[in-house]
């Protein structure tokens, strides 16, 4: 049984509440003080220990455009946990796995921070966590911390959402799931998800919006989302790949492509070197 | 149906369509234009590996065709072993220090990993790194630095040919560990950076061994050493010119702009022309080849440095990053 989510663009209000449970659970550094100016959104895209973060995409009308033209649309992105996942096949160390809710999970204590993951994510999701965001003096026996969480926060190794595996372990709900207010990120059996978010996509069709799923049925070479999403816009608007590709399909052409060059240049210099003068 | 006019909306259908279908003309394409892909971290360790890392390939395949009788190019092989032995010892140092968590290096030898280039790779230096140093001790025992009796452990049929093998891949599979990632300049070159890190490494290492030999004063087989490394470079500069015009915009932040001006001067024109053309002077001698390596040399590393920063700046452009590469 796979477990993932499902998050319903149509419901988010952006309160990012989710961000908030996500950082607070996973007891993960604050981002900053920073203002972007890109509407509400102040996170600005997922990193290594930033697991949710809420996009705020604003469409406004031309001024002589019916006012239904403009759109407010709101997001909370999240680790894909692909079916065929580029970070888990670039992993050189094994520290990437596919635990048993079929979710995608960094061992922090396995990963050796060589950082093949971070370019081989298809999505821009996982990045390495610099070594600064852990406060060293603070230890970790005071402040409650797990040995997990302080090799987490002390940096030099890769982080994403880890769709709180210690959480499903004794079977509570993710963070960023339980505390969204409206249900637009909803967890549980990505079959059940898949059900569930087809019949609101033809809800919402009848009351005259169109919608489409993200990650479900794409026939790409990624597979399906574990967690997936319904869209009213383009993926490029919420900064998501219209077309993502899992780059260990390249490989064939890569190895033969160096070995017949290879050879090539070996016949010739063994030409050289055997011939005349 | 809602009684509401709504504007036409992105359906099912027109999910891949080019930008503006089915959208109203002022809905932008990007989100405020910031990157969908995460650079890789990778800095000055990781070109300098690409760098030697191609050389020691390319030494153990120069070791392999080598003629090694004594009065054709038995000096090359003898200084090419020497370079992929230290070679093999240097790369997985530079490795190393560009780890998050260097102490934590074993973690890379729990697993091997057909699926992970930098798996592949790193069981692919412990695999080159054995008959390197076998045959560099045989070379040391025939030079009269070891005893006799090692040179008989060392049998170069075997050493020869797992060095080259194993050597051929070193040198070509850094190419295959950049375009196995999400980064569009990389994945668009998935045939072309392979084959063009090939040559460049085998140019590379032709570089170095001329050097050693002008230094040495052998002169016995520097000139077929050359000829390869003209070969090798002629290739890798079509390659690269191939590589350019089927990446088309993709491969701007390789091919456009300052960028792309370093690696017209310093690989193209200075690291590839410019060895060429000393080569056609009728004079010079060892200081020629001494410059024509330099040149070679430093051109090598320019080409990997700007691969590099060129993944970088092409990881930043949300276009190139939504629809990637097959």
């Amino acid at each position: 049984m796979a477990s993932g989510f499902f998050t319903d663009t149509t419901l988010c209000i952006g309160c990012k509440a989710c961000e908030v449970a996500c950082k607070q659970w996973n007891q993960l550094p604050a981002d900053g003080y920073e203002f972007s100016g890109n509407s509400y959104d102040n996170t600005l895209e997922l990193g290594g220990t930033t697991w949710r973060h809420v996009a705020f995409v604003e469409q406004a009308a031309p001024i002589d455009a019916p006012l239904t033209d403009t759109k407010w649309l709101m997001m909370s992105d999240v680790c894909k946990h692909c079916t065929h996942a580029g970070c888990m096949e670039a992993c050189p160390t094994g520290a990437i796995i596919r635990n048993e809710f079929d979710d995608v999970f960094i061992q922090p204590d396995i990963c050796n921070g060589c950082g093949y993951c971070v370019p081989s994510c298809p999505f821009g999701v996982v990045d390495l966590i610099a070594p600064a965001d852990y406060d060293a003096p603070r230890g970790f026996a005071s402040d409650g911390r797990t040995n997990d969480d302080a090799t987490q926060q002390h940096g030099g190794v890769a982080g994403k959402c880890t769709l709180c595996y210690d959480r499903q372990k004794i079977g509570l709900v993710p963070a960023c799931a339980k505390a969204c207010p409206t249900e637009s990120i909803q967890f549980g059996d990505v079959d059940e998800l898949h059900v569930r978010a087809k019949k609101r996509v033809e809800q919402l069709g009848a009351r005259g919006v169109s919608s489409y799923l993200y990650g479900v049925d794409d026939h790409n070479t990624v597979g399906d989302l574990n967690a997936f999403f319904l869209l009213t816009e383009k993926p490029e608007a919420y900064n998501l790949p219209a077309r993502p590709v899992l780059p260990s399909t390249r490989q064939p052409a890569g190895y033969t492509a160096a070995a017949v060059t290879a050879a090539a240049l070996a016949l010739a210099g063994w030409a050289v070197f055997r011939g005349r003068g | 149906m809602s009684t509401v006019q709504l504007p036409p909306q992105p359906g099912e259908s027109d999910r891949g369509a080019s930008s503006g279908d089915g959208l109203p003309a002022h809905a932008p394409a990007t989100y405020y234009d910031r990157p969908l892909l995460k650079k890789p971290h990778w800095e000055w360790e990781v070109v300098t590996y690409l760098f030697l890392g191609g050389i020691m390939g390319g030494s153990g395949i120069l070791v392999m065709i080598a003629d090694d009788r004594p009065e054709r190019d038995a000096d090359l092989a003898r200084s090419a072993r020497y370079v992929a032995f230290v070679l093999s010892g240097a790369c997985p140092l530079v490795l190393i220090t560009h780890l998050g968590r260097p102490e934590r290096f074993l973690n890379m030898l729990r697993i091997a990993k057909f699926k992970s280039v930098m798996s592949m790779g790193v069981w692919g230096l412990i695999a080159f790194s054995g008959p390197a140093a076998i045959a560099a001790a045989g070379q040391a025992s025939r030079d009269g630095w070891l005893p006799k009796w090692v040179a008989a452990f060392a049998p170069r049929a075997v050493t020869n040919v797992l060095g080259g093998c194993i050597g051929a891949f070193m040198a070509g599979y850094t190419g295959v560990l950049l375009s196995a990632t999400a980064i569009p300049v990389w994945g668009i070159g998935k045939r072309h950076i392979p084959a063009f890190s090939v040559c460049s490494g085998i140019a590379g290492a032709c570089a170095v061994n001329a050097a050693i030999l002008a230094l040495t004063g052998t002169d016995r087989t520097r000139h077929r050493v050359e000829r390869l490394e003209l070969i090798a470079s002629t290739a890798e500069y079509v390659l690269l010119e191939v590589f350019r015009r089927h990446a088309g915009a993709t491969g701007d932040p390789m091919f456009a702009g300052a960028r792309g001006q370093k690696l017209r001067t310093f690989t193209q024109f200075a690291g590839i022309l410019g060895p060429a053309a000393l080569g056609l002077l009728p004079f010079g001698g060892r200081t020629k080849t001494l410059l024509a390596s330099g040149l070679t040399l430093f051109g090598g590393y320019v080409l990997r440095e700007t691969l590099i920063e060129a993944g970088k700046a092409s990881a930043d452009d949300p276009r190139a990053a939504s629809r990637q590469p097959e």
